[in-house]
Parts: C-alpha cells; structure tokens; sequence
C-alpha cells in the first residue's frame, strides 16, 4: 500500500553512505565510518590523522548540500574563517576605539563633533562621524556582535550535534584500519592478559565498553564539551550586552548639585530628589609623623584623602504632573565618599567629582569722596540677586541692572548676557542717600561712572565660588548575565584546555591483541599513562606514529 | 538532527538573532532623538507665572489651543521676537493662549529683561526653574515654539525666530 514510504524510510537519503564494512548507513559527508571506524573516503586525506578524529570522523553538516536562503546564512556562518574573521574586525575596531577619548569623557556640555574637530582636525571628525567616539553603541558594532552571535551559534549546532551523536554511538569493535591509523598503537601475540589489561584501565578510572573481546576504554569525554560551554558562555555575555540597550536595564548618569541644592534623580520620573547638604574634601596631614610625611610634602598640591558629599534622599509624595513643586519626604541621610555609594532600588550614587568653577556671590563696600567706608559690605548672591541693600540708615543701594555674564549695553541702557552663567557679572548700582541718588557700572576689575561727578564709589571686597559637587547615578541590571556568561566562558575554556579525552580501543580476538589510543590533547601524559600499565604486565611499550615518523625524517 | 528539525532550528535561529539585533539597533537609534516631534502628544505640566499665578497645560487646552514659547534672557531672537508676539497677542486671543516659558532663570533677571523691552508683556511668563518642562519637551535651541491644539496635540514646531506671519500661522494651527 504505501511501498513508496517504506522505500523512503530505509533510503533516507540518496546520499546517505553505507559502510562497506559493516553495512552502517552513515549521513552525507562522514568521513570515519559511525559504528566501526572504517574510513569511508579513503581519499579524505591520508596525512591528517588529527583532523579525521576531530568531530570522530562525522560529517560536519555545513560541508553538505545547501538550499534555501536559511540554509546558504546558515552555512555560511558556520564557517570557522568567517567566525575568525568578525572576531578580527571586533578586536581591530575596540583598538581603534582607543586612539581617541570616548565621548563619554569629553567635557560635559561640549559638543561632540565640535570637539573632535577641533582637537584632532579631520581624523576626529571622521572618527565621530563613523561612530568610534561611542563604540559600543554605534550601529555597526552592535551588528557586528549579532553576526558575531550567529557565526557562535551556527558553528556550535553544525560540529556539536554530529560531535554529541557519534560519542554517544560509540561502538566498541573497530575495523582493523582504524586501529592501524591511530597515532599510538600496538600489536601483541598474547591474547590471554586482555581482561586483567582492561582491569588496570578501569582502576585507572577509565569506563568500559565491552563487545565480547573488544573493549573500549573511555575517559575525560567532558573535555569535548569545553569549547560548547565556552560558547555558551560567550552567548550569554552578548545577550547581557544587548539588554543594555533595553529601557531601564542601564543607567549612567552624571548629578551635579550646588551645596544647599535640592535636584531630582534622573529616570525616575521624579520620583526621587537628592540634597547636597554639604561637600567636604580632606587632605593627608603633612605632619602627621608617618612614613607618608616626606613624599606628602614633596607633593606640590595637597594630597586629598577624602571626597565627600553628605546627602538627604527625598521621596517625592505626589505623583503630580511636570514642573508641579515636589512633595517631599525625607528618606534617608547617608555621606558619598568614594568606594562608598548610596544605594537606593537598584540604582548606586557615586562620588564622582566636583566643579567650584562657578561663582557664588560677589562682596562690595561703599566708599565716601574722602574714601572712608559706610556701614556694612554688601553681598550679592549672583544666582539671586536682592533688588536693594541697605548700607546705613541713611544710604542704600538698589540694583537697577545685572547680567550674569556681560557682553554689551543696550540702547535703552539695559545690560545684556550672553550665557545665564555667572561667569562675567556686571551691575548697575544706583546710591541713593535721600539727596540725590548716583549710577555706576561694576564689572570684574572695572567700574565706570554713569552719572556725572559721584561722590560714592562702590569697591570690590571678594567673590565666593560654588562648591558643587558631581556625583554619577548608575544602575546595570545586566550585570549579573554578564558575570554570569563571563564564569561559564572561563569554565569552558579550563574544561577544555585541562581534561583530557583518552580513548583505548582493545580487539582481543583471534590470535592478535590490537591495541589503539586516542587522545584531543597531550599524547605525552597519555603514553607514560598506558606504558606504565603496560610494562607492568611485560608488554612492549606503545609505538607513537608521530615520534616514529620525525624519527625518520631525522 | 531530523531535517525537520533541522529546519527549525536553522530558521528559528537566524530570524530570533536578527530579530533581536533589529530591537537592539531600533533601541539605540531611538535614544539619541527623542524629540517633541508634530504629532506627538504634549506632555502635560503645572509651573508658576511671574505674577505668581499656577497653570496647567491640560486646563488650557481644554478650550484653548495654547502656543508655548521656551525662552531665555540672554537669546537675543527671543528679545526681537517676543515684542511683535505680544502685538499679536493684543489684536485678541480669545480662542487661544500663549504661554512663554522661561528656561530656569530668577525672576529679577526676568524683570530686568521685560521691562528693557519696547513693551510690556500681556502673556503670561511661566517660570521653570529646574528645566523639568525643557526637558520633557527636549528643548535644544532657543528659542522654540511649539503649538497644540485642543486635542493637547502638538501641531507645529520652529527652533529659531519667528516673524509675525509665522505667529499667525502658529495661532491658526493651535486653533484649527
């Protein structure tokens, strides 16, 4: 009835090759027979004994035929030279990457490709424009990890597959050729020591398999899974890396708050504010009569001990919309130093920095014609200022202008800033002593008369600078995938490179006793393993193909 | 491996990487240009006026369109235009409401700056001292002004000076 399905079943595949031997059907591309070790294309490459027993002879899947578009992606990842050759680009590139500061280390606020440009001309600026100042987040670096993940994948599933089969397959009796073309061998006219033999191996903790006189001796098979575990690892490490671009998984953000300030933490969503109460920095005492003491003072500047910023953290009660005045209620109080974060959620605030380049305030007296000093000096909170200040009881002084940073004076006698920021105060003053009343431009270094013939003159006593301090907020929720993948790696590359994988095979049938071995690394370890147990029976030691060859060369 | 199986694997493998890349790549684009864009919605705020007044951007747009200025003193097109948008603004603004937000200074600098101006503003001056409506609107350059209707929709958008013809066309669209 269905003849045609039957027929299909035991010829799966045209392709397909069975073994002259002992009529195993391997899949296309086999290269050792999967049940008795014969090799099938006796052509295959006779001088690479290693490379035969690689993946124990089985076809490695992209070598066949390939289809669809799926399968030609596919096949073409699998390639080791590919794989090798993106590894290539990534490494090329993360060097280059290093050539120039990354963006995140440029000053805050300035311009990126500005900046490039003008530090470093047209390397710079071809440096931004092609994504290197960000690295790791430029789009071709990220596609670059992708490919990098496929070609992993690919060229794990296409070798780790057949690899797992025919190790699990394995088949103690062998074809008399494949004991001939391991590298170590041997043969002995006593049968008889067989079984007390493959005692010793057993003892040595080797695992048996027996088919009536043919044995095989196994041990240290995990080794061939230490390159799939590495690989694992390494997945698992770019997905880690990849989450990093998903919202809320990772957040570096720089807070800069003025001593007295209250600020909002960055993503999340005010929800949070952070008051700088106060910001200390500590020096090493230069006398304090430990060995330090000598190269402290050596030191031209002073040697900082200790950054410091004690903070309030508020919890905003209202969840209002945008620009409404926060609720706040206070949460916690704690000192930032650095080493020692404050930990809120799963976000840390560091000790970052800190910036007195700001101006605070500015201090001026008032001077009569005969150049005494009236009353008190006035001080003006250049962020704030007061509208007037009262000198003596008959004297004040109001504010008729001021630009934060001075560029020009209006027609109609404005001052005009050019930034917000304090950085070049200007001020019209205008003294009134209840007679007349007096108008004077004060800049930095520089005061002019506006109104004619002043009796005052206004002097500049000290300015004071903000101390703020910098702190960065940071959150990594794909940190642990990423230790994580990086422990696997490590684990696979010390199961790959410290177990080994011996094979014994032993045919004591007939009146011969072939022995064989097989090992993925130090034939040297495996010799001296098997002769011990060899000699200790009287046996000739194992002949190693490798050694026996060099020889004649020599 | 089946080749069913196979298949599976294959396909499923090549189209969950590039689907994940794809995301990866859409992800990181995104976050450099988020904008207020036309057709976004506007983010609702509450700030306070110079004159002390509270206003909130959804009780506006509830009968009004509403134009928001974003503004500061040291912007000099800002100090040309505001004078021609409050002549505008005095021709009637009955059907709509124009609101000038200034970008975190104090109030005497803000009062220094109005009153060197040709005239008084009649528009209210909403104060955002700690940038948090800027930054919800991503405000790059100054100044810009953006225009919602009813809706609570932006519906148009500059990042430089505008003449008088373009505040009529920023009214017209806020009321349409």
């Amino acid at each position: 009835m269905n003849t045609k399905d039957n027929n299909e079943e035991v010829k799966e595949n045209k392709n397909d090759i069975t073994c002259s031997h002992c009529g195993h059907v391997n899949p296309p591309g086999t290269q050792l027979c999967q049940s008795c070790g014969k090799m099938i294309n006796e052509n295959y490459d006779k001088k690479k004994i290693k490379d035969l027993m690689r993946y124990d002879g089985s076809a490695v899947r992209s070598k066949v035929k390939s289809k669809s578009i799926f399968d030609k992606i596919w096949n073409f990842f699998t390639s080791i030279k590919v794989g090798v050759g993106i590894i290539a680009i990534i490494a090329i590139a993360a060097a280059i990457g290093t050539i120039l500061p990354q963006e995140y280390f440029i000053p805050i606020g300035a311009d990126p490709l500005e900046h490039y440009t003008e530090q470093y001309g047209t390397f710079g600026m071809l440096y931004y424009k092609l994504g290197f100042t960000q690295l790791y987040s430029s789009w071709w670096f990220v596609l670059l990890n992708g490919l990098l993940a496929l070609s992993i994948i690919a060229a794990s599933v296409d070798r780790g597959v057949p690899l797992y089969k025919s190790l699990k397959n394995q088949r103690a009796k062998k074809h008399d050729s494949f004991f001939r073309r391991q590298r170590l061998n041997n043969n002995y006219d006593n049968v008889s020591k067989a079984p007390e033999i493959v005692k010793s191996f057993e003892n040595k903790k080797y695992k048996l398999t027996q088919d009536g006189n043919h044995y095989l001796l196994e041990k240290g098979r995990l080794s061939r899974w230490g390159p799939y575990i590495n690989h694992t690892g390494l997945i698992i490490l770019l997905i880690g890396s990849m989450l990093r671009f998903f919202p809320g998984v990772y957040v570096d953000e720089i807070i800069y708050a003025q001593e007295g300030e209250t600020v909002s933490v960055p993503t999340t969503n005010g929800k949070y504010y952070v008051k700088n109460e106060s910001f200390t920095i500590d020096t090493y005492d230069e006398e304090s009569g430990t060995v330090f003491d000598e190269s402290l003072q050596n030191n031209m500047e002073m040697t900082i001990s200790n950054f410091q910023t004690d903070i309030t953290f508020y919890e905003n009660q209202t969840a209002d919309v945008v620009g409404s005045s926060p609720e706040l209620e206070e949460v916690d109080k704690y000192s930032i130093r650095v080493n020692h974060p404050y930990v809120f959620e799963d976000y840390q605030l560091y000790q970052s920095s800190y910036d007195n380049s700001q101006m605070k305030s500015m201090t001026f007296r008032l001077e009569d014609s005969e150049g005494n000093t009236l009353g008190d000096n006035f001080t003006v909170e250049l962020d704030d200022p007061e509208d007037s200040y009262q000198i003596t009881e008959d004297v004040s002084i109001d504010m008729r202008a001021y630009a934060p940073d001075f560029l020009e004076i209006d027609d109609n006698g404005t001052l005009i800033t050019a930034t917000p920021v304090p950085t070049n105060p200007a001020f019209v003053f205008e003294v009134d002593d209840g007679e007349k009343q007096e108008l004077s431009l004060l800049q930095i270094m520089n005061s002019t008369d506006i109104t004619q013939d002043n009796e005052y003159n206004i002097r500049f006593v000290e300015a004071e600078d903000h101390m703020a301090s910098v702190l960065t907020l940071k959150k990594d929720l794909a940190m642990p995938y990423m230790a994580a993948g990086f422990i696997i790696f490590l684990i696979g590359l010390f199961i790959g490179s410290y177990i080994n994988h011996r094979r014994i095979w032993i045919n004591a049938e007939g009146d011969t006793m072939n022995i064989a071995a097989h090992t993925n690394k130090n034939y040297y370890g495996m010799k001296k393993e098997m002769n011990t147990i060899l000699e200790s029976y009287e046996f000739e030691a194992m002949k190693d193909k490798e050694e026996e060859e060099s020889n004649s060369k020599g | 491996m089946k080749k069913s199986t196979r298949k599976v694997v294959r396909t499923g493998t090549i189209i969950t990487i590039a689907a994940l890349l794809g995301l990866t790549l859409y992800l990181n684009l995104r976050d450099g240009s988020q904008t207020v864009n036309v057709g976004d919605e506007a983010v609702d705020f509450k700030l306070e006026t110079l004159d002390g007044d509270e206003i909130q951007l959804s009780q506006l747009t509830d009968e009004k369109g509403v134009i928001l200025n974003f503004w500061g003193t040291w912007c000099k097109p800002c100090r040309e235009e505001m004078p021609d948008m409050n002549q505008v603004y005095n021709e009637g603004h009955e059907d709509y409401e124009i609101i000038a937000v200034n970008v975190s200074e104090n109030p005497q600098q803000i009062s220094q700056f109005i009153s060197g101006l040709s005239e008084d503003l009649d528009y209210p001056i909403a104060l955002d001292p700690n940038r948090s409506v800027t930054k919800a609107y991503n405000i790059g350059p100054l100044p810009t002004t953006i225009a919602i209707n009813k809706d609570g929709e932006v519906v148009k958008k500059q990042e430089y000076q505008l003449t008088k013809e373009d505040i009529h066309a920023f009214i017209e669209s806020s009321v349409e």
